[in-house]
């Protein structure tokens, strides 16, 4: 009987560890929701930041920002999902500087529109579970004449969940570049999206 | 029975324009956008890209996207959320990328400025203005979702137009949604003939109204007939009146959205690709929804 009992304790104990070694891979990892609301909140605080109000600040809101967008946005999975298949047509160099291009002309084409923020309200309402790895966070930016429907897909890598595409109102992100990165890499060699790139990104 | 005659008219005129593609289209100055538009050769399909089995959803099907990345020993990770093919064929572009252009001039030397200055009316008053012209389209959504057989959304929108049209006083207020939580379910003709199979058929880009194409001109034309000033006689309402209407609403929308299309031209490559891209992937979206609702 006692024999049993001991064996049966040691038995709970495996599990105990057992749990406790599995749990944490998979519990600190956070809802793909509240992940993505966590960072919106957190560029929403920079906003209202009445230290970091008026023109004169504008650099640091932006500063800002951007340190946040690295962290909630996966570039790398982006960059390799919006060139799809011509992404192997770059060598690693092509494609580390293609990272770092689109990275910038993103962050310089939407940080302006974030920074013009108008105090519209954003609900994040629900996600779905796309796979074990894969979800779409959906949210509503209320506007004073329309609800415009931002989902953002997201993958969980490392225990983090990163964002790799936003659709807005049906548009995805990376399916729009694609299709004018898919021009000039029909006629053209990578290196001439490349200087496309840099051009653009020097510009701004 | 008006509808579905003046569909046919169009489609009748539209017929020379579409054989005339076929034949235009290879000798178009251009020609390689239009190749681009086909589907790539030289792009493996997703079952010959990972030996090893595609632990992925297989929801890509036969799109030329596998939206995946493409290292190999990474072929674990070429899961994807589930993505349309997105190309429209575009025979007519380089008379495309002509009225875009005189399109973008039209919105920032005259719609853009006039929208701003119109922008000093207090936005209380411009709501009041969209919600009266919004109103006057809930004939053609309650029409729209009815073909759709979205009868419940059907159902909404009717209930929506009597309730604005009465306690929201001919639209003024959004009575239904602000108090009764009723709220508006978009449809229009180009869904309906979406709905119901028809493809695109290629991209237009309309004079002022912008991104269009030969199903989404027809639907323009379809909703412009279930819209209820389309039926005041010309004594009542004469035809530049009724332009003025139009141009007024125009404007009126436009006040609330200054700063989009720039937003969109800056982040772009090509302006052009970009709104083509974003035509055809809201319609696709469109269509969807129309597909799954109800």
């Amino acid at each position: 009987m006692r024999q049993h009992s001991i064996v049966f304790q040691r038995y709970l104990t495996v599990i105990y560890f057992i749990l406790i070694f599995t749990l944490p891979g998979s519990a600190s990892a956070e809802k793909p929701l509240e992940t993505v609301k966590g960072y919106a909140d957190k560029v929403l605080d920079v906003l209202r930041d009445p230290a970091l109000k008026g023109e004169s600040s504008k650099k640091v809101r932006k500063e800002k920002i951007r340190e946040i967008s690295k962290k909630m946005f996966d570039f790398n999975e982006l960059s390799k999902r919006t060139l799809s298949n011509h992404w192997r047509k770059l060598n690693p160099e092509q494609q580390q500087e293609f990272v770092r291009l689109y990275t910038s002309l993103l962050e310089d084409a939407y940080a302006d529109k974030i920074l013009s923020y108008t105090n519209e309200k954003i609900t994040f309402s629900r996600e779905i579970m796309l796979s074990d790895r894969i979800a779409e966070v959906q949210s509503i930016v209320q506007r004073r004449t329309a609800e415009i429907p931002i989902y953002y897909r997201v993958m969980l890598k490392d225990g983090a969940w990163r964002v790799y595409d936003v659709v807005i109102e049906g548009v995805s992100l990376i399916n729009n570049y694609r299709s004018q990165f898919r021009e000039i890499l029909l006629k053209d060699t990578p290196e001439a999206l490349l200087q496309t790139l840099r051009k653009k990104v020097g510009k701004t | 029975m008006k509808i579905l005659l003046s569909a046919i008219v169009i489609s009748l005129f539209l017929c020379p324009f579409s054989l005339r593609a076929e034949t235009d289209a290879p000798s178009a100055r251009s020609g390689q956008a239009v190749v681009a538009e086909r589907p790539e050769e030289q792009i493996p399909s997703p079952q010959l890209d990972s030996e090893d089995g595609d632990k992925g959803p297989d929801l890509q099907g036969d799109e030329e996207e596998d939206g995946g990345g493409a290292d190999k020993g990474e072929a674990e990770e070429e899961e994807a959320a589930p993505e349309q093919d997105t190309r429209i064929p575009d025979p007519f572009v380089s008379v495309n990328r002509v009225v875009y252009q005189v399109n973008d001039r039209f919105y920032f030397w005259l719609l853009k400025p006039v929208a701003q200055a119109y922008g000093h009316i207090p936005e209380d008053i411009r709501v009041v203005v969209s919600n009266v012209y919004d109103n006057l389209k809930a004939p053609a959504r309650f029409l729209n979702n009815a073909m759709q057989l979205r009868l419940r959304a059907a159902g909404t929108e009717l209930a929506r137009f009597v309730i604005n049209s009465l306690a929201g006083v001919g639209g003024i207020g959004d009575a239904a949604r602000d108090a009764f939580g009723i709220k508006k379910q978009d449809a229009d003709f180009d869904q309906t003939l979406g709905h119901y199979g028809l493809g695109h058929g290629f991209y237009i880009v309309l004079p002022v109204f912008g991104p269009s194409s030969v199903r989404a001109a027809v639907g323009l034309v379809g909703d412009r007939l279930m819209y209820p000033l389309t039926y005041v006689r010309h004594e009542d309402l004469s035809y530049a009146a009724a332009t003025g209407i139009a141009a007024h609403e125009m404007v009126n929308e436009t006040s609330f959205r200054i700063g989009d299309y720039e937003a969109m031209k800056d982040a772009a490559i090509d302006p052009y690709v970009s709104m083509r891209n974003a035509f055809t992937q809201y319609r696709q979206k469109k269509v969807r929804e129309s597909i799954k609702k109800d």
